[in-house]
């Protein structure tokens, strides 16, 4: 039912861009969306005294994890495997997805249920498995909703905040044949009635993993529905889809991580539910099975990149995004790829490399909201104009390269004589006098169109500092 | 798929080679005064949703929990295997046991189960599948009553942290933190309490400070 989201054409992006813009609900959902977030967030981290020491700490475990990635990892695979969960590796996502199919296919399993998860977003997993009629049921409310309605998350906490609660009650109507609402509560209760009925039945359960801990092989999952408990208990068996930077040394760090993910998601102090599974747990009412399947995807690379690694810190809050005024302006879907916002920006270039996704870094006007909210000090700026310069110099920064190297050529053969700056500087002023030539000259065109083309003043600095002014 | 083990290893020990290493920053311990303890469980969990009440014996919480379920008209009630809660129930009431069929868990108005901790500062219980059969229990039926002996009351997530984790491994093989009724805000952001999991959770504390 959900089409996996085609890896991004370079010409797409402004396209998506300008359908965005032109979409008045869409703009004003994501608006009282992003600013209801960054509230609650806000009145959250207030709480915290220590906010930004907490952050350091984060900051610095991630560092001298990644920095030791393969040491945390063969620990936690080590520590795990001891407990009785099955690990499994997977280069890339078709890998991934073979893992879980084979699964499926060991176990019996047609009844399968899914808790909320990027990982098996990215890996289009449930794409995968309804090739062989065993598509998962989203059983996360947001997640749910954009299934029945075979469409895309657009919100990596609220996948479906580009929804009305009117177009959800005529979904349900469409697709579920109960009477119309638009209450959200209304619409919450059915469906917690159709998915126990799912859950009920279901024989294998997916999962992503927010952390994994390497000195006791534990995986933890959050949320605030019920329905991830209900993933990872009823059914025969788990399966954890976790990618490799998701591993943190010790049990009690997870108390950093814990104090700043939800205040930096949701706004919340905690989530409601937190799950700590190490190892299969029958006796304990549990699954019979848990595997783990580890996904590299790109993350090896990313890794090997020190100038880059840091990206791999992300916690996946979703702040950046509320933050991001280029994010609160055109949503999710215009990034064309699973990982929208600032985040994705730096990701899926790295992910699904230069030449697919080498516009996105460009998406931004580099205002560092995302760097301050940043839970793990990610400073996503800087690694936006690293991926710029090198998408630029291999060529895959998009149509403006030629030009904009012939315009800074011109520039620089102006500026190395005093005369040739003088007369560039009198036209420079001469031709911004004309308001309407921004808007004609074609390069100028796409620029000015949403822009204010700034007015020079009346006299350049050459000409006050020479004493024609009588600033003294 | 050994191969695709070595291949990722692999390319992560060539790719961090010779790397720098920041160190690993030592873990911080954080406290709560334990004179705070009972006011700041009861006001955190009352916020997100859940109610609790001071029980000064087992008398009490018995009357307290008969209370509780006529309030709510619960017929039926899945009771955990904890022995402390055996005698607790009303007669009136229907008792399935923790390992009753799946549906009669999922249909039943309450379930009943003890904690083996409680965070102070966020208004969270801990419940340990290794200690208790309650997985199920606090999971599927309506509503989720808890008894929490006082004396279980810690201050901060990080001592729980540092407490299951005291031989090394965890103290169970599932350890669930619950802070509150299910909720969700998926659609408009409009908050809706019980989606999934209870809709109700009411906690028992029982005074059993000396």
């Amino acid at each position: 039912m959900v089409q996996g989201v085609e890896p991004m054409r370079p010409e797409t992006l402004a396209q998506n861009v300008r359908d965005a813009l032109r979409d008045p609900v869409l703009t004003g959902a994501l608006r009282r969306a992003t600013d209801t977030f960054a509230q609650r967030r806000q009145g959250a981290v207030g709480s915290i005294p220590d906010w930004e020491e907490l952050r350091t700490q984060a900051a610095a475990i991630k560092a001298h994890t990644l920095a030791r990635l393969d040491h945390f990892l063969e620990q936690f695979v080590q520590r795990a495997e001891a407990a009785g969960t099955v690990v499994h590796w997977a280069r890339d996502a078709a890998e991934a997805c073979a893992i879980v199919q084979q699964l499926a296919e060991r176990c019996g399993a047609t009844r399968l249920v899914k808790s909320k998860s990027m990982a098996t977003e990215e890996i289009h997993l449930n794409a995968a498995l309804a090739t062989s009629g065993r598509e998962p049921v989203e059983t996360d409310l947001g997640e749910w909703i954009i299934q029945l309605a075979g469409e895309t998350p657009s919100h990596i906490i609220v996948p479906a905040i580009h929804k009305t609660k009117e177009a959800i009650g005529q979904l349900f109507v469409d697709k579920l044949g109960v009477p119309a609402s638009s209450e959200p509560a209304v619409l919450a209760e059915h469906a917690r009635q159709r998915l126990r009925a799912h859950f009920a039945a279901a024989d294998l359960g997916i999962s992503g993993v927010n952390f994994g801990v390497a000195e006791t092989g534990s995986i933890l999952v959050l949320e605030n529905e019920g329905n991830a408990r209900m993933t990872t208990t009823l059914p025969r068996v788990h399966v954890a889809v976790m990618g490799i930077e998701k591993v943190i040394p010790r049990a009690r760090d997870l108390d950093v991580f814990l104090r700043l993910l939800p205040r930096s998601g949701t706004g919340q102090h905690l989530t409601t539910y937190q799950s700590l599974l190490t190892g299969p747990d029958p006796a304990g009412q549990g699954p019979r099975e848990l595997h783990v399947v580890l996904l590299d995807n790109g993350r090896s690379r990313i890794a090997a990149d020190e100038r880059m690694r840091s990206t791999l810190a992300c916690i996946r809050c979703g702040a950046c995004l509320n933050a991001c005024p280029v994010y609160q302006s055109i949503g999710g879907h215009a990034y064309g790829s699973v990982y929208p916002g600032p985040i994705g920006a730096i990701l899926t270039p790295q992910l699904q490399g230069l030449p697919a996704a080498g516009k996105l870094p460009f998406a931004s006007s580099l205002c560092g909201a995302c760097k301050d909210v940043c839970p793990v000090k990610i400073d996503i700026p800087s690694l936006l104009l690293e991926l710029r310069a090198r998408a630029v110099a291999s060529g895959n920064a998009g149509s403006g390269g030629r030009l904009e190297k012939l315009v800074w050529r011109l520039w620089s053969w102006c500026e190395r004589s005093p005369r040739r700056h003088r007369v560039a500087m009198a036209l420079a002023r001469f031709g911004a006098r004309m308001p309407f030539a921004a808007k004609l000259l074609p390069p100028l065109r796409a620029w000015a169109s949403s822009r204010e083309v700034p007015k020079p003043n009346g006299k350049s600095f050459r000409a006050t500092y020479r004493g024609d002014g009588d600033a003294r | 798929m050994s191969n695709a083990r070595e291949a990722i290893l692999g390319a992560l020990r060539q790719g961090l080679r010779g790397t720098a290493v920041p160190p690993l920053p030592p873990l911080r311990e954080r406290t709560l005064p334990s004179e705070q303890h009972l006011a700041t469980f009861t006001s955190m969990l009352t916020r997100v949703g859940g109610t609790v009440d001071v029980v000064a014996d087992l008398a009490a919480a018995r009357a307290r929990l008969a209370t509780l379920l006529a309030e709510a008209d619960a017929q039926t009630v899945a009771c955990s295997d904890a022995p402390e809660l055996r005698d607790l129930l009303p007669a009136a009431v229907r008792t399935l046991p923790h390992d009753a069929p799946r549906d009669a868990l999922l249909a039943a108005d309450c379930g009943l189960t003890s904690a083996q901790f409680g965070i102070a500062e966020t208004g969270t219980l801990v419940l340990c599948s290794g200690d208790e059969r309650h997985r199920l229990a606090s999971l599927l039926p309506a509503r989720h009553v808890c008894l929490l002996p006082r004396s279980r009351l810690c201050g901060t997530l990080a001592e729980v942290l540092a407490a299951v984790h005291r031989d090394g491994p965890p103290r169970s093989r599932t350890i669930t933190f619950v802070t509150g009724p299910s909720r969700t805000a998926d659609i408009e952001l409009t908050l809706v309490v019980g989606v999934h999991g209870p809709k109700f959770l009411h906690v028992l504390l029982l005074d059993d400070a000396r």
